[in-house]
């Protein structure tokens, strides 16, 4: 009775073990420990398509020699014990948006064993041409904005560290030229200021055009707009206001002209980095021994926050005389004195984004904001902004709310006019001025694609091992 | 009564050979799948010791280029992305795995200088203090003391050159893919001969042409303008069929002893200063030598370039080398002809950048008595060169 006790035991634990290793399944060795052959399979392609070769030969036609070096070529990379199979299809898209894929050649070697593996490559043909025609700026409206780039061969920049403002004007040039009709480099400042006196001897039309300053916080200035030229009182002022403080002389005069200068002519005034306006520069005229910016670099005289108040005040017509007393902290102020704050790390807006696949810029979608406007200027001097980034989430540890603060943008006046403002720290990346500007007046673009109708295929090398399992 | 005993025992003893039987299997099944587990990692570990090696630069990414010590290992060239190697890079690995294999120049001075030879006479001979080693590897790649690898770096295709005939010199070129010969290949070839020149140093003369493998992988190519009875020349090929490219080279010396080189050049520092030093092995005659600096395009063209101190003098005493520059960031060979007063004529190439003369490199521990060492294959370029790269891995922990 207990030996039937037993067997039935016996019964129940060889059923066990049976159950056991029908489920516990190991791997074949070659599963566990073989070469990985989609890894091989991948560097072969990439490396047979380093020169362009494999791509040149998967558009040839089948019965082309080159398909033969190819293949002696796959046998002659790969090891003796792994077979191939490489397959070439055409993709084609149907009128109903349906991607078709269709076998266009394949060769191999033997047939596979048990198992493979596959890697891909997408490939374009050579013959295959595409163009982009940019819509130019105003060509819908008949304006036909003209671009006039500062690139005054006596200024000095600041803020654009490793650069010169020279060398990011041709930078500019080549980036936005063929968006506008016409393109021209103001190249020293008795052109600038031919530019502002609307002088018709200048190229371009100066009427709704687009003004780039590349020299980053600083602006060249014309010498008839300094302290001793003709027209001293369009760009310097002296505060006097007859009490015992001392006198304040400033070029935010000169800020505040352009502010007109930009509402009357309806330009597009674009500030590529940092504060805007915040030193004006002329290295032929500023040669005191104290014109500088007082970290070495001479030719320049600080204009500080009243430049931009100023320029603002401007542009929304208003009169220069905004200076007062601060007498607690026992200096001069314009308007609201400094007015931009640093707010952290911003990222691109999903229409900045959009933007960015479209003209085919891609500068990096997170940037620091280290001179981001306050979003009452909107109020204040009647603007509607374009704006590029998200605002940030507001950092306790500040006294300051950083969601009311814009990084960059494009202000427009009301009556006409409107400032760029690229509120980062430096050192610049005019892809940004760039997107801005094109995001700000939005040109189309027709991408057209000339050669063979069907322009790209996929090829698809299989590999396997032979012998064993 | 008995009965019932006799049935427990009998019971008993079945049981207990059921038991053991069952657990047996068991204990065999529990140590495969643990074997299986432990080779999986090992396996795991190669596919990611050449993926770092492979498709990472490493940090700094240019580390070949210069003389900064690196913090990340990877052998990627930054500039070509994907499966593409640094040339650089792979000058800057300690391949010599013990101290007896490396060179100490001058003798007694305690500088080292690693070997990676192409064969005799051609070789980067680069110092050791700037050179990565293994050791320094492993702990970057985070697996010092627990797994152990090795890099083997070899050229794809198999190139061979031999001298077939002189006056005129025909060379013979044999191209084999994978065991195969490489048919309807073509051949982008340079022959630099070395001639007595007419002034004091030896000339170089470069004569290239273009050519093909026939339907054994091989070809016959005669230079008639090369008529000596016995000539001194280098000969590199650069061959390529269907995206798949090699090197192949030659050397010929009219020297007493063809295995001995008068001239060994030696890397100074990877910014491209370069040491011509007389052989310092024994009683060496003195040479003249007369240098270039060839800059290898991607269409497998030579172009020279100027250099300074292309020619001069080297002896055992009183110059026993000299120095010089090339453009660090340009892949090319510096080819150095030199004559003896005896009109003995030899050459010597330093390729600068490894795939310039289809160099292979080893690199890491030996594999020898572990029980499970896992390999991973991948297909690379050097610069535009064919390469294949296999790293061997195994564990430490046994």
């Amino acid at each position: 009775m207990r030996t039937v006790e037993v067997l039935f035991v016996i019964v129940i634990l060889l059923g066990a073990l049976l159950m056991t290793i029908q489920f516990a399944v190991l791997p074949s060795p070659r599963q566990a420990f073989g070469t990985n052959l989609r890894e091989l399979s991948q560097s072969t392609l990439e490396t047979l398509d380093g020169k362009g070769v494999l791509t040149e030969t998967v558009f040839e036609d089948s019965n082309d020699t080159d398909w033969g070096d190819l293949q002696k070529a796959l046998s002659a990379s790969l090891p003796p014990n792994v077979v191939y199979n490489l397959s070439v299809y055409d993709i084609s898209t149907s009128s109903g948006g349906v991607i078709n894929y269709n076998l266009a050649n394949s060769i191999s070697d033997a047939g596979f064993g048990v198992d493979s593996e596959a890697a891909s490559l997408l490939v374009t043909s050579p013959d295959v041409t595409f163009t982009i025609t940019p819509e130019k700026v105003g060509e819908k409206t008949g304006e036909n904005n003209t671009l006039y780039i500062l690139n005054c061969n006596e200024a000095n920049g600041w803020w654009i560290t490793g650069y010169t403002g020279q060398s990011l004007a041709i930078d500019l040039y080549d980036f936005l030229s063929s968006y506008f009709t016409t393109t021209v480099l103001i190249n020293d400042t008795d052109e600038l200021e031919l530019l502002l006196e609307n002088s018709t001897s200048l190229e371009g039309t100066i009427q709704n055009a687009v003004v780039m300053n590349p020299f980053g916080e600083a602006v060249p200035i014309p010498y008839n707009y300094t302290q001793n030229g003709p027209q001293w009182d369009e760009g310097y002022y002296l505060v006097d206001d007859g009490s015992q403080h001392e006198y304040y002389d400033t070029y935010s005069k000169y800020c505040y002209t352009l502010g007109v200068k930009t509402q009357q002519y309806n330009w597009t005034w674009v500030s590529i980095v940092g504060y805007p306006l915040y030193y004006v520069s002329n290295t032929e005229t500023f040669t005191g021994p104290n014109d500088h910016n007082s970290y070495g670099i001479h030719g320049m005289i600080r204009v500080g926050p009243a430049g931009l108040n100023a320029f603002l005040r401007g542009l929304d017509g208003k009169t220069y005389d905004a200076w007062w007393w601060d007498n607690p902290n026992n200096r001069w102020v314009y308007g609201d004195g400094s007015i931009a704050r640093e707010i952290g790390v911003v990222q691109f807006t999903s229409q900045a984004r959009d933007k960015c696949n479209y003209y085919g810029i891609y500068p990096s979608p997170y940037q620091t904001a280290s001179r981001a406007l306050p979003q009452s200027i909107k109020d204040d001097y009647h603007l509607v902004a374009t704006e590029l980034f998200n605002r940030p989430q507001d950092n306790p540890t500040t006294s300051y709310y950083e969601p009311d603060y814009i990084p960059v943008a494009t202000y427009r006046h009301a009556e006409g006019g409107a400032l760029t403002a690229i509120g980062l720290t430096r050192i610049p990346d005019i892809r940004v001025s760039v997107l801005a500007l094109l995001m700000y007046y939005n040109p189309a673009v027709y991408k057209s694609e000339f050669g063979a109708s069907r322009t790209s295929r996929v090829v698809i090398l299989q590999l396997g091992q032979q012998g064993g399992t | 009564m008995a009965g019932a005993t006799i049935d427990h025992m009998v019971a008993v003893t079945i049981l207990i050979a059921a038991l053991l039987l069952t657990m047996g299997i068991y204990n065999q099944m529990f140590a495969s799948a643990v074997a299986y587990e432990s080779n999986r990692k090992v396996a795991m570990k190669a596919v990611d010791i050449i993926n770092t090696a492979c498709i990472c630069p490493g940090n700094p990414e240019n580390w070949g280029e210069t003389n900064t010590s690196l913090l990340g290992f990877g052998l990627q060239d930054p500039q070509a992305g994907g499966y593409a190697l640094s040339p650089y890079s792979l000058m800057r690995l300690r391949t010599s795995s013990n101290d007896s294999q490396l060179v100490e120049y001058p003798l007694g001075s305690g500088l080292f200088y690693n070997n990676i030879s192409a064969n005799y006479g051609h070789g980067i001979f680069s110092p050791v203090g700037d050179c990565l080693n293994y050791t320094a590897a492993a702990k970057m790649l985070g697996i010092n003391g627990t797994y152990g690898f090795r890099l083997d770096i070899v050229p794809t295709l198999d190139v061979n050159v031999s001298q077939v005939a002189t006056k005129p010199l025909k060379l013979n070129v044999e191209v084999h893919g994978s065991g195969l010969p490489l048919s309807g290949a073509t051949l982008n070839y340079h022959l630099f001969h070395v001639d007595k020149g007419e002034g004091e140093y030896p000339s170089i003369t470069k004569y290239s042409d273009v050519n093909q493998t026939n339907s054994s992988g091989s070809v016959d190519i005669e230079f008639p303008y090369v008529m000596n009875n016995e000539p001194s020349y280098s000969f590199t090929v650069y061959v390529s069929l269907g995206g798949v490219t090699g090197v192949g080279y030659y050397t010929c010396n009219t020297l007493p002893d063809e295995d001995v080189q008068y001239v060994i050049p030696l890397i100074q520092d990877f910014d491209g200063k370069i040491i011509i030093a007389h052989n310092w092995n024994g009683d060496m005659p003195a040479v003249t030598y007369n240098t270039t600096f060839f800059v290898l395009s991607s269409d497998f063209r030579m172009h020279p370039i100027q250099i300074d101190n292309s020619t001069g003098q080297l002896d055992g005493a009183e110059n026993p080398y000299n120095t010089t520059e090339i453009r660090a960031y340009e892949v090319g060979l510096l080819v150095i002809s030199y004559l003896t007063p005896e009109d003995d004529m030899g050459s010597v190439i330093l390729p600068w950048g490894v795939g310039a003369l289809g160099v292979s490199i080893s690199f890491g521990g030996d594999p020898t008595g572990y029980s499970f060492v896992a390999t991973e294959l991948r297909q690379v370029s050097v610069n535009d060169i064919s390469y294949q790269v296999k790293v061997s891995t195994w564990s430490l922990s046994g």
